[in-house]
Formats: C-alpha cells, structure tokens, sequence
C-alpha cells in the first residue's frame, strides 16, 4: 500500500521545499524513499551523506550541501528539533483520532509535584531546598560535622597516629623511611588518613544524598528546568548529564561530555567541568571548611554560579554558533528505594575507594621524593607567594600543590589547615572558591588531552590557572575593602 | 536494568555497545545507558546472589505454605 499524501508528516514549509528540492537531484538507487534519504541530509547523517556523496558524485552532493545551508540558515530553530515536532504533532493526531478516553484521568500527586519541579518558578526553590539539605546539611553538618570529626579525632588522632608514630619511631632506624611512614607527610598518617577519616566520609554522605536524588527521578526535571539556562551558555539540558556526574568525578564527566551533539557543546562542556564543577570529595570538603558559616555558602555557591554561567557565556560568544537541543521523556516521579540507595550508595564509595587509596598513598610517596630531593619544597617556596597574594596563609601553598596531583588531594589538604585554626572567615571562602575554580586533577588532564586535543586542553588549562586565581585575587580584595567578616 | 537518568530498560550487552570508543570501557566498571549516555552502576555480585537466592528461599516458602 503505498501511502497518501494525509498519511505523511507535514514538516514546516522551509523544510519540505528543501526536501522538495533534495528530491529532485536524488537519482541513484537508496532502499528508502527518497524524501527519507532528504530527512537524513537534512538532520547531518554521516552515513547517508557518504552515501549520497558515492551515488550521486561530488557535484550534485554539494549542490544539495547548499540545499541543506541555506534551510538551516532560513528556519528559526534548529532541523532536528522541527522534525521531531511535526511527528510529535502527527503522533498525537493519529492517537487523538484512534483512541478514546472515557475519563479524564486526575493528577497524582507525583505528576503534580513532577511538573513543579519543571516549572521555573517552582522548580528552582525546589532546587535550592535538595542543594540546602541534601548538600549543605546532611553533606556538611552530618558528614562532616559528625562522622569526620569522629574519625578525625577519636579514631586517627587519638589512637592510630600516636601509635603509628611510636612504632615507626621504635623499630625503623632511619629517618627517611620513618618519614614515609609516618609523620608529616607519611603514608599512613597522610595518605591513609586523609583517604579514611576525611574524604571517604564526606564523599559517602555525598553518594547518599545523590542515590537519594538518582531513584526518585529528579535529574531528568532538572535537565528539563535548567535547559533554558543552558541554552545561554551555549549547552542544552543534555548537558545536564556531564555536569551531573562531574559533582562524583569530573574525569569520568569529562569523558561522558562525548555524548553531546556539537563539538561547540563539547569544548565548553570540558571547559566548565575543568573550572567550576567541584567533584565529589572537593564538594564534601568545602562543605565542611564552610559548616556553620552559612553566608560563606552563600558566597561560594554565588561566585561558582556567576563564574559558571559568565565564563560558559563567553565561551558561547566565542565558540562558532551551532544550536543545541535537547529534548527528552521524563520517566516517572517515584518514592526512593532505601534498598536501591544503599547498594548504590555502597558500590560508588567502594569503587571510589578502591581507586583513591593507591593514589592517596602515591601522592604521599611522591611527597616524601620531593621532600628528599628538595623539590616538593622548591615548589612549595614558588606557591607561597602566590598564595599570599590571594589573602591565604603561606601554608596553603602545600594544599594547591596536592590540588595539582587530585582536586580532593588538595581539598583534604585545606580541610586540615582549618581544622588546625589557619583561616578567617574570608580566607576560608577564598581558599574554598580559589580551590573550586582551581585546575583539573592530572587524570582530567589527560582525559581533556585525548579527547579535545593538546591545544585546546592546555589553553584551559592555563586559562583555569590564572582565572582561579584572578578569581580568588578579586574576591579577596573585595571582601577585605569592605570590611566583611564571615 | 533501569537508567536512573532517563528510564531507558536495557541489558549489560547493550551497555557494552554503548562504551564504544570510550579509553576507559572495561575498567570503569560502570555501565553506561545506550539511550542517554549515563553512567550507570552495576549491581554488586554479593547484591546478586542475595536476590537470587533469597527470590528461591521466599518462592519455597510459599509453595510449601500453599501446599
């Protein structure tokens, strides 16, 4: 049966004359109808296009190249997204006129809350109560304000350490191997500490209240809430899906930035994973350096913000015009399974674990090299001016040199200078913002290297170096003029 | 398996499919959805065999309560 004119979709005028015309030049033989193969072209089908460019030769292909410019150039919105319209439209069409509902069936109160979480007006209150208590209370307060304190202290400080040192001290006769061990810098006194009592706390509660946000079905309304904002900054919601797992490790988000259409999309998804997403441990971390200080929250979670979108705006200023879209269906609201959060829960800090140990305990071998050799200090000497001109006390110098190595590295670093009495107020936001901002860990590094090429890695690289501290430099000097305490 | 992201039902072979490409496929041990690209993680095997055998322990139950 071959189908009518009724039975096809309608797309928009632009592009049925585009098609009308890629119809007309389509002479080789294709298994589908021409006017399928014209969708195709239209929509930037790699395979189709080496397709038609084998059967119909170089000239005609390009003639309909043309064809396909001057559509993209003359639509108001992108062919994709017209596409997926008109069959949506023809979609309800034909079910409005195959089935009937008897009765209109009530709102939930799932679908209701669903669509307030989608609605701007409702959906970022929302937003700002799950970041308020999922964050800011059950993060900051109960992880760090409890568990890490208790392992802090009552564990490692009063038992293990003390202990660790005297053996160490007791039966190894050398200096420097008592270093690697212990001490300062040691391998268990460092390392293992700092993996145990301060990051696998912070970022288990973190991975709580995340799986907590995972089952019920929120992240696909936030994608829908915030894909406006995302257009401005030259992303779309789909986008939501890199950002989102940035906050648990913004290598493996780096990686997953792939899946978004454009390479425009890529290079500034890559760029805001670098700069303004802090990744789980550091999330947990500056949480807990800001606990109890919640105008510093306010402060930090407003400079990450604006420099998120200012820096994303530029960016899409810059960056070659190719607008993204996004759509999506929302599968259902649902209450969390406390079953599902567990396993989840567990399975993320276990794989999280199994891959910090070994590099918390490198870094701290590396330390102890450079101790050795007297690079670790040489570096440490060439920071602490840069340190101090953003208003830090010279001993954060050691905490960025860590942040080199791993964001969370250096972020446990910071978090043990607090608790050691080192910062203000102010300088405990400056540190936490410049810490945010700060460049990627070696392993995003080198993920941004293989995907986005050298050039484009180390120039965000560079740029996030000075900009962190640009940033920090700014809000310093801002908050010390005006006289803010925190 | 249920993508948390975007619902999408699918198997670990479609999983698979989905890494294509991806320097990391094999050693992340996540599994990514082949709908919308989100990691997500695999059940444990310990999780498994619980399910497995507490599933034939309550299905025994009830035949013999039946019975």
């Amino acid at each position: 049966m071959s189908a009518s004119r009724a039975e096809v979709v309608a797309y928009p005028e632009t592009v049925e004359n585009a098609l009308a015309e890629i119809c007309g030049l389509l002479k080789g033989p294709y298994r589908i109808s021409p006017r399928a193969v014209g969708l195709l072209l239209l929509q930037d089908d790699a395979e189709i296009q080496n397709l038609v460019r084998e059967r119909e030769g170089l000239p005609v292909y390009q003639r309909i190249t043309g064809v396909v410019k001057r559509c993209k150039e003359t639509l108001h919105e992108p062919i994709d997204y017209a596409v997926v319209t008109a069959r949506q439209k023809r979609i309800g069409a034909i079910i409005a006129a195959a089935v009937t509902e008897t009765a209109p069936a009530s709102a939930t109160f799932a679908d209701r809350l669903s669509r307030l979480m989608m609605n701007p007006w409702t959906g970022i209150p929302l937003l700002l109560l799950v970041l308020y208590f999922g964050l800011y209370k059950f993060v900051g307060g109960f992880g760090a304000g409890t568990v890490v304190d208790f392992l802090e202290s009552a564990v490692f400080d009063a038992h293990i350490i003390p202990w660790v040192n005297n053996l160490v001290d007791a039966h190894v006769p050398w200096a420097s191997v008592r270093e690697l061990l212990a001490h300062e810098y040691g391998v268990i006194t460092l390392g293992l500490r700092y993996a145990i009592a301060i990051v696998l706390p912070l970022v288990g509660t973190f991975f709580f209240a995340f799986a907590i946000i995972e089952d019920t079905g929120y992240l696909p309304r936030l994608a829908m809430l915030i894909d406006r904002v995302f257009k401005k900054i030259g992303l779309s919601g789909r986008a939501v899906i890199p950002m989102t797992l940035g906050f648990g490790c913004d290598t493996m988000a780096t990686l997953v930035s792939r899946i978004l259409e454009t390479r425009r999309e890529r290079i500034i998804a890559t760029l805001l994973l670098a700069l303004a997403i802090p990744c789980s441990a550091q999330l947990g971390v500056i949480m807990a350096l800001l606990a109890g200080r919640p105008a510093a929250v306010l402060m930090w979670a407003g400079v990450v913000a604006l420099v998120f979108m200012l820096v994303g705006w530029l960016a899409a200023q810059i960056l070659p015009d190719q607008r993204p879209i996004f759509y999506m269906e929302v599968p259902p609201l649902r209450a969390p399974r406390l079953t599902n959060v567990m396993i989840k829960t567990y399975t993320r800090m276990r794989l999280y674990f199994v891959e910090i140990l070994p590099l918390f305990i490198l870094a701290s071998v590396l330390i102890w090299l450079g101790q050795i050799t007297g690079l670790f200090t040489a570096l440490v000497n060439a920071l602490e001016p840069v340190v101090q001109i953003i208003g830090l006390p010279k001993e954060a110098a050691v905490a960025f040199l860590f942040g080199f190595f791993r964001r969370d590295y250096g972020a446990a670093g910071l978090y043990d200078l607090h608790t050691a009495g080192r910062f203000d107020g102010v300088q405990l936001l400056v540190a936490a913002t410049t810490l945010t901002l700060f460049v990627p860990c070696i392993a995003q590094f080198i993920v941004a290297l293989k995907e986005r090429g050298a050039k484009i890695a180390f120039a965000m690289f560079f740029f996030v170096l000075i900009f962190a501290f640009g940033v920090g430099y700014i809000l310093n000097a801002a908050l010390r003029s005006l006289g803010v305490t925190l | 398996m249920r993508c948390d992201f975007c619902g999408a039902v699918f198997d670990e072979t479609e999983a698979q499919q989905a890494c294509t490409g991806c320097p990391l496929a094999g050693a992340c041990r996540k599994l990514k959805c082949p709908r919308c690209g989100y990691e997500v993680l695999p059940e444990p095997n310990w999780v498994k065999a619980v399910k497995f055998w507490g599933g034939k322990i309550l299905a025994g139950r009830k035949s013999t309560a039946r019975t």
